[in-house]
């Protein structure tokens, strides 16, 4: 796109072709009133504030500047007595309709409309008054609507519709009585994403979590990073006195452009929420009771110097936090590695996962790893693989709709469940593959692409170390397109046109979900996507581009930062003598030997089988959201002395010896890593609630109390150190975070050389899921998007609009055993049962039943085993 | 293929019904005519001619009756043309079914037309000074029969565009032509479809506005159901000259019949190769689908109506990207009104040179007008450009019934103007119409006599564009909201004379910053109304009377006794006994008792309650 130079109020700019008057005005600081017009939303120009004087080959119209897209040499002006005759009636039409309660409304001091009727300097009108009277819209309990005080600017409609893909709300009516509403007036039944609020430009759209707390002048606006998935989408958190009132966003802040879902704008209650551990608790007779910070540390450290005396460090288990910073896991493994000298430290996701780490490392070797999460909004295709982005990452599913509505992006759905993903696309591919049939899936996907030479194969050939073999193996298998569309039941055009789209020029990204992450059989599954990768990229111009989901804010970090046993932070294998070498030289200290590198014994085997004698727990609470209820619990009851730090008194907690109470993301600094492996930085809000500390400073006070000089005084000085020695996060500045996260993966590329790709070579196979006469469904699971664990369980607002944890259930399978939505079910594996409320649904196939796992009351995981578990349903009398 | 060598089937078909030696009954079918009882006079005709045998008793006589399409003078339905072999057409008016079996015994069968019910003179007054182009077709042929109409000529223009002429040759004859958009707006037909056809897009599409929605206007509507393949002829040439690949017919479910005129009349094109896959055995192929609108005004707003068919609500957007450029689903779009495209095989046919012949120099052709109001013969009239109000009022709408006088027509619909009485002799086209404060808008003529108040036919027409508003843009939304409570006080006599120059300036400033036609021309009807009737304004403002006492809230009840025939009419229905008076002596209202509750104004037939 060419330059074009224009005049606005006789100063010259030079704007981009397609710009409008109205954006390259406000770019170079020229005000023109607006109220409709939304840089991230299609142009509307309903509001007819927005006029100008344009002066084109001498000739000089009115025009509206959202409208009106800049050309070579035009001259504009803003304000002329005609325009501002023109505009000041409209403002008065407005002000006749509008009820003009400011006084009640908590949009008074940033409302769109007092602005502009400030701006314009209007006195009063020529009217009376033209008001609707309409009640006051309360039907849920996070968003309410007034009527009255709408002036139909549509931004709510638009980002309901192409942000959010929901279109929930829309106009009603015709004439005067136009107002906006839901389909026959019903209840408003959306994502709750709060986008209506984030555009209203008046009090139309009201914050219910806020309401009447705070006026908009008092509260203290401080940019940060959400604390839920592993979007990492920049919040503002407005604060008064020390509270948190309310969650706002910033579109030019951040990588998700103004965009939240309901948990990371309405799930803030649980800061100031009356149930925060705000004082150390110890155990005595058998009931936690409230110490001082001495006398727990004290406690911790006398008991953990006990075992380490007696056992070894390495009887000591660590479990890091996905939810922590990285500063606080880092300290956390180095303290578990340095301090009690063991290396059987975990964390939840690499337990989910265990290949995920090493598979992500040699992605990144074939550069096939997307540089940042926001690029998906560049995607000319997008390819979600068992990625429930809706429910999982919404704002990515905004990203995606983003591509799709400006670069008519072409978009694969690939799932054994059938995900709700909404966009303007006029046809999407939806592949539902029969469940465990993933592997097969990919691999016909390639066996096409080589089949059809939908890429160069040459150039695969001489770019790759081991095209050769790939090919013999394709030549092996038995597995042609018909009967894979047979095994997966999905159709052979589907597959084929799958095929086409991703080979097809232009750049693509692959979103691998935790659907794949998770199956027993993920690492054949995502060594499939890779090749696909790689031949795709091989074969054209590294176009493809992998993003591995991951479940909460920071569980990349917590990895990042090795809090896993086989790690040292930055994928170090602990193994590499040289690498142990280097650390123990930095760190100054040496470090254990023994080392649990066997996936199937993480920290919890070990302490079932006794070996572990004490566990310390940082922000974890995996009594619930440990994927195998029954060994966790064993595991607990094994260990003699349990450490939990938290913010709350969870199911974990409870079971502590030592309950050590921490501080939420906005009483501390730090950084968190997104999915898109971008480091960003949070900042402080308000000051700690009671006597909580951040996760770090307890860390450390706790190794000074065993006797090490743990000297740092903030999360700055951990991740100097971090940049220092980490490899991956080498070059990360503090002070540059506050402007931009740090891109660990690009600065990685930056770094290497390029080599050779290499393609994985394994069998297809299918996920082995145990068929049982006595237990005939098998229990899938997986992200809501109403909540997740503690924080948004103990956020009123947040369970009184999800209060209920559903079982979702196939319609066919439900009307065999005649359940009915709503009617109670008890859920039975061989471990343990629970009882939940039945939806019938077409997203779940014939023969499985859906749980969340976010429901953290409602502990689904106690029910699971290793890979899929088997369960029977019935319905409660 | 051409029309010769159609399918044997159709062509028997086309063969028996051009027969010259049958004797046609032709029943007005169009919505006027059903409304009035077309359909059962025309089962009684069908019924007769069984009962009585006449296809037999006649000989080789035939008898046949057919169905067609409206034919203008609406006000004298039932129409019936009987047409015996070798004469000319007789038209029967006002036919009920009783008379029925009188036409056929005497005119039939005798042979002796029934002159009584024959239509009079001034039925053919009406006819006779109009140029009846477009409508040519309406009421002469059976419109649910695709021979009737290539017998007269249909698809031949269609087959010379596809055999003989390049899509740039149909524009620049539609160009030579002068055909401008019979819509409202008056834009260039040809230029259009140039600028259309220079996009190039996977998709493209020719749409028909046929979402006629104007009170009083029914021309649309008349066209589709009395002649629906000049319409879909016209579009398959339109779509041929821009490259559309796909058509649609926009309109509003409220017309049923022409929806299901149009929609036979695409299955029969199809059937006989004039639409689908290659038509006429040609590289062009089009579908054209028939898009039911749920009757919003404001759908025929071209963007709101591409919105409407895309599913989405009806709501003008602003511009560019003009329709042409991306337009439906963001491809080129054309989009043209029910009559520009019933124009368009009159040109093909005829050249543009002849057609350029009539009308103005700025306007050219002919224009169909709903002639509707306090005149004489209402109905649909087709008259060449240039024509002038007087014409159309006195000389073909036979002028104002009941010996009242002439006061003003209103021109455009709701978004055009008022004219008075010194403007009679304006020429009717486009560029003058615009200047006297109206518009052509889509036809509709409304005449109105002495008796109307013209500050209570504004606050009518504005009431319309209030409610019919899509509520985008709050000038529109709210401004003519507020219009219309300034002119609401006006009539109730609680009008200040300020109110005036807020009217105005409120005018001048909706019209500007609305966002589409509807809210830029819906002060209109004020405009023209404050222009030629400011006295009248001024009246309810300052003498606080309505000068034709149609404003209820200021009647002072009070008897004109020049008025009064003392008939005691309002004597006997005044609920409070207020008013005395006997059949030799004026009524007189005791305003004492009166409660103001209007039954003697409303009951007395000669307007001598004020």
């Amino acid at each position: 796109m060419s330059d074009i130079n224009l005049k606005i109020d006789g100063k010259n700019l030079t704007v981009p072709e397609g710009t409008n008057i109205f954006m390259a005005a406000k770019n170079n600081g020229i005000y023109i009133p607006g109220l409709c017009y939304h840089p991230k939303l299609t142009q509307y120009g309903g509001c007819r504030l927005c006029m100008v004087e344009v002066t084109e080959r001498g000739k000089s119209r009115h025009r509206f500047s959202c409208a009106q897209p800049v050309s070579e040499g035009i001259e504009v002006k803003t304000r002329t007595p005609e325009v501002e005759k023109y505009t000041k009636s409209v403002m008065e039409y407005l002000l006749a309709h509008h009820p003009l309660d400011c006084p009640t409304c908590d949009k008074s001091g940033e409302c769109g409309l007092q602005d502009v009727t400030h701006d314009l300097k209007l006195s009063a009108g020529r009217f009376k008054t033209a008001r609707l009277d309409e009640p006051m819209k309360r039907d849920n309990p996070l968003l309410e609507y007034n009527t009255n005080r709408c002036i139909l600017c549509g931004r709510c409609v638009k980002v309901c519709k192409e942000i959010e893909g929901v279109g929930a709300i829309d106009y009603q009516n015709r004439g005067f009585k136009t107002v906006i509403g839901t389909a026959f007036n019903k209840p408003l039944d959306c994502s709750f994403c709060g986008g209506c609020v984030s555009v209203c430009p008046t009090g139309s759209w009201q914050d219910r979590t806020l309401k009447f707390r705070a006026r908009p002048w008092e509260l203290k606006k401080t940019p940060t990073i959400c604390t839920y998935c592993a979007v990492g989408c920049t919040v503002v958190i407005n604060s008064k006195k020390n509270q948190v009132m309310r969650i706002t966003s910033d579109d030019d802040l951040g990588i998700n452009e103004g965009n939240l879902c309901v948990k990371g704008k309405f799930g803030h209650e649980f800061i100031n929420s009356s149930r925060r551990v705000i004082t150390p608790l110890i155990r005595k007779i058998g009931i936690l009771c409230p110490a001082s910070w001495e006398e727990a540390l004290d406690h911790v450290s006398k008991k953990f110097s006990e075992i380490i005396d007696e056992h070894g460090g390495k009887a000591i288990g660590g479990l890091g936090s996905e939810k922590c910073t990285n500063e606080d896991n880092y300290l956390f493994q180095k303290f578990c590695r340095t301090v009690l000298g063991t290396n059987n430290i975990d964390n939840i996701s690499n337990i989910k996962s265990p290949s995920l780490n090493r598979l992500i490392q040699d992605s990144i070797k074939n550069r096939i790893v997307a540089t940042s999460l926001e690029e998906v909004e560049k995607a000319d295709t997008l390819f979600f693989v068992g990625a429930d982005v809706t429910e999982a990452h919404p704002v990515v599913g905004s990203m995606a709709r983003k591509a799709i509505r400006l670069n008519k992006t072409k978009l694969i759905v690939a799932n054994a469940r059938n995900i709700e993903f909404n966009s303007v696309a006029r046809k999407d591919i939806r592949l539902n593959y029969n469940l465990g049939t993933q592997t097969i899936l990919i691999n016909t996907l390639i066996k096409i692409i080589v089949d059809e030479k939908l890429v160069d194969l040459g150039k695969v050939e001489s770019s790759t170390e081991n095209f050769k073999e790939l090919r013999s193996l394709l030549k092996a298998s038995d597995m042609g397109i018909r009967k894979a569309s047979k095994l997966t039941n999905v159709s052979e055009d589907a597959i084929k046109s799958t095929s086409g789209l991703l080979a097809k020029s232009g750049k693509c990204y692959i979103i691998c979900g935790k659907d794949i992450e998770e199956d027993p059989l993920a690492e054949d599954t995502i060594k499939a996507l890779l090749n696909l990768c790689v031949l795709i990229n091989a074969g054209g111009s590294d176009k493809v581009s992998l993003v591995f989901s991951r479940v909460n804010n920071n569980s990349q970090g917590v990895n990042d930062m090795g809090v896993v046993p086989d790690f040292l932070p930055g994928y170090l294998d602990i193994n590499d003598q040289s690498n142990r070498k280097t650390v123990e030289g930095s760190w100054g200290v040496k470090l254990s030997d023994d080392v649990s590198v066997k996936d199937t014994e993480n920290v919890f085997d070990l302490a079932s089988s006794g070996k572990i004698k004490a566990l310390y727990v940082m922000g974890e609470n995996p009594i619930v959201s440990y994927p195998n209820g029954k060994k966790v619990k064993d595991a607990f009851k094994k260990v003699g002395f349990v450490v939990v730090q938290d913010n709350f008194l969870t199911e974990t907690a409870q079971l502590a010896d030592v309950v050590l109470p921490t501080s939420t993301y906005v009483e501390k600094e730090g950084t968190f890593t997104n999915m898109g492996m971008t480091v960003q930085r949070l900042n402080k809000v308000i000051e700690q609630v009671g006597n909580s500390k951040p996760d770090w400073q307890i860390v450390c006070d706790l190794a000074k109390k065993m006797g090490h000089s743990y000297s740092y005084t903030s999360p700055k000085q951990i991740m100097e150190e971090v940049g220092n020695s980490v490899p991956i996060y080498e070059g990360i500045k503090n002070s540059d975070l506050a402007k931009e996260g740090f891109r660990w993966v690009s600065s990685v590329y930056n770094k290497s050389e390029p080599v050779k790709y290499r393609f994985e070579i394994t069998e297809s196979k299918l996920t082995d899921i145990k068929k049982s006469r006595e237990y005939p469904f098998v229990l899938l699971t997986g992200s809501s998007l109403r909540h997740q664990g503690t924080y948004s369980r103990n956020s009123s607002s947040l369970v009184s609009l999800a209060s209920e944890c559903f079982v979702e259930i196939n319609r066919n399978n439900a009307q065999k055993v005649n359940i009915a939505d709503g009617d109670m079910v008890k859920i039975e594996s061989a471990h343990d049962k629970i009882q939940l409320k039945a939806k019938t649904t077409n997203r779940v196939p014939e023969g499985a039943v859906y749980v969340s796992e976010d429901y953290e009351w409602a502990p689904i995981n106690n029910l699971r085993v290793n890979g899929y578990t088997n369960v029977k349903i019935s319905k409660v009398k | 293929m051409s029309n010769e060598t159609r399918s044997k089937k159709t062509k028997t078909k086309a063969e028996s019904s051009g027969d010259g030696n049958k004797s046609v009954i032709s029943v007005c079918l169009g919505t006027g005519g059903i409304a009035a009882g077309g359909d059962k006079v025309f089962a009684r005709f069908e019924k007769e001619i069984k009962s009585k045998k006449l296809e037999t008793a006649l000989g080789k006589r035939v008898c046949k009756t057919a169905k067609t399409g409206c034919r203008g003078l609406c006000a004298r339905d039932v129409l019936v043309d009987v047409t015996m072999p070798g004469k000319k057409a007789l038209t029967y008016e006002r036919v009920t079914v009783d008379m029925v079996s009188q036409i056929v015994e005497d005119h039939l069968v005798n042979n002796t037309p029934v002159k009584k019910w024959l239509a009079k003179d001034d039925y053919h007054k009406f006819h006779d000074n109009q140029q009846r182009l477009v409508l040519g077709n309406c009421g002469a042929i059976d419109p649910e029969n695709i021979d009737e109409y290539t017998i007269k000529g249909g698809y031949k223009a269609l087959e010379k565009v596809l055999t003989k002429m390049t899509p740039k040759e149909v524009i620049d004859e539609v160009s030579k032509a002068g055909l401008r958009g019979r819509g409202g707006g008056g834009f260039e037909t040809g230029w259009k479809w140039e600028s259309c056809a220079k996009y190039d897009a996977d998709e493209k599409f020719i749409i028909c506005n046929g979402d006629e929605g104007d009170p009083g206007a029914f021309m649309d509507r008349s066209i589709m159901e009395g002649d629906p393949h000049a319409v879909l002829e016209g579009m398959i040439i339109g779509g041929y000259a821009i490259g559309a690949t796909k058509g649609y017919i926009y309109v509003r479910a409220e017309y049923p019949l022409a929806v299901e005129r149009l929609q036979i009349a695409i299955r029969q094109a199809k059937e006989n190769g004039f639409l689908g896959e290659n038509i006429l055995n040609s590289n062009y192929s089009l579908d054209i689908t028939v898009k039911e609108g749920a009757g919003a005004f404001v759908c025929g707003e071209s963007t709101a109506l591409q919105y409407s068919i895309e599913g989405k609500r009806g709501m003008p957007r602003t511009r560019p990207p003009q329709s042409v450029e991306a337009g439906l689903w963001d491809k080129p779009t054309c989009l043209n009104n029910v009559e520009t495209f019933a124009n368009v095989p009159i040109i093909i046919n005829r050249g543009a040179k002849w057609y350029s012949k009539i009308g103005t120099e700025k306007s050219k052709g002919t224009k169909i007008f709903a002639l509707t109001g306090n005149v004489r013969n209402t109905g649909l009239i087709e008259v060449p450009m240039g024509i002038t109000i007087r014409e159309i009022v006195f000389d073909i709408g036979g002028g104002i019934p009941k010996k009242k006088k002439f006061k003003a027509v209103q021109i455009g619909g709701p978004s055009g103007g008022c004219l008075p009485e010194s403007l009679l002799d304006k020429p009717i086209d486009f560029e003058s119409l615009l200047e006297a404060g109206a518009m052509m808008g889509s036809g509709s003529l409304v005449v109105v006599d002495e008796t109307t108040c013209m500050v209570d036919m504004a606050r009518f027409f504005l009431d319309f564009c209030a409610s019919e508003s899509c509520g985008k843009c709050p000038p529109c939304r709210v401004g003519t909201t507020l219009m219309l409570d300034i002119l609401i006080r006006i009539t109730q006599g609680k009008g200040k004379e300020e109110d005036l120059d807020v009217l105005e300036q409120m005018s001048d400033e909706i019209n500007t910053m609305s966002l589409c036609g509807l809210g830029q021309s819906a002060p209109n009807p004020i405009i023209s109304t404050l222009r030629y009737f400011r006295d009248e304004y001024l009246a309810h403002i300052r003498d606080k009377e309505c000068p034709t006492a149609t404003c209820v809230a200021l009647h002072k009840y009070t008897v004109i006794p020049d008025k009064c025939t003392k008939c005691t009419l309002c004597i006997r229905n005044c609920p409070v006994n207020a008013i005395s008076g006997s059949k030799d002596e004026v009524a007189f209202i005791d305003k004492e008792k009166c409660t103001e509750c209007n039954l003697c104004y409303e009951k007395c037939n000669f307007m001598a309650i004020k």
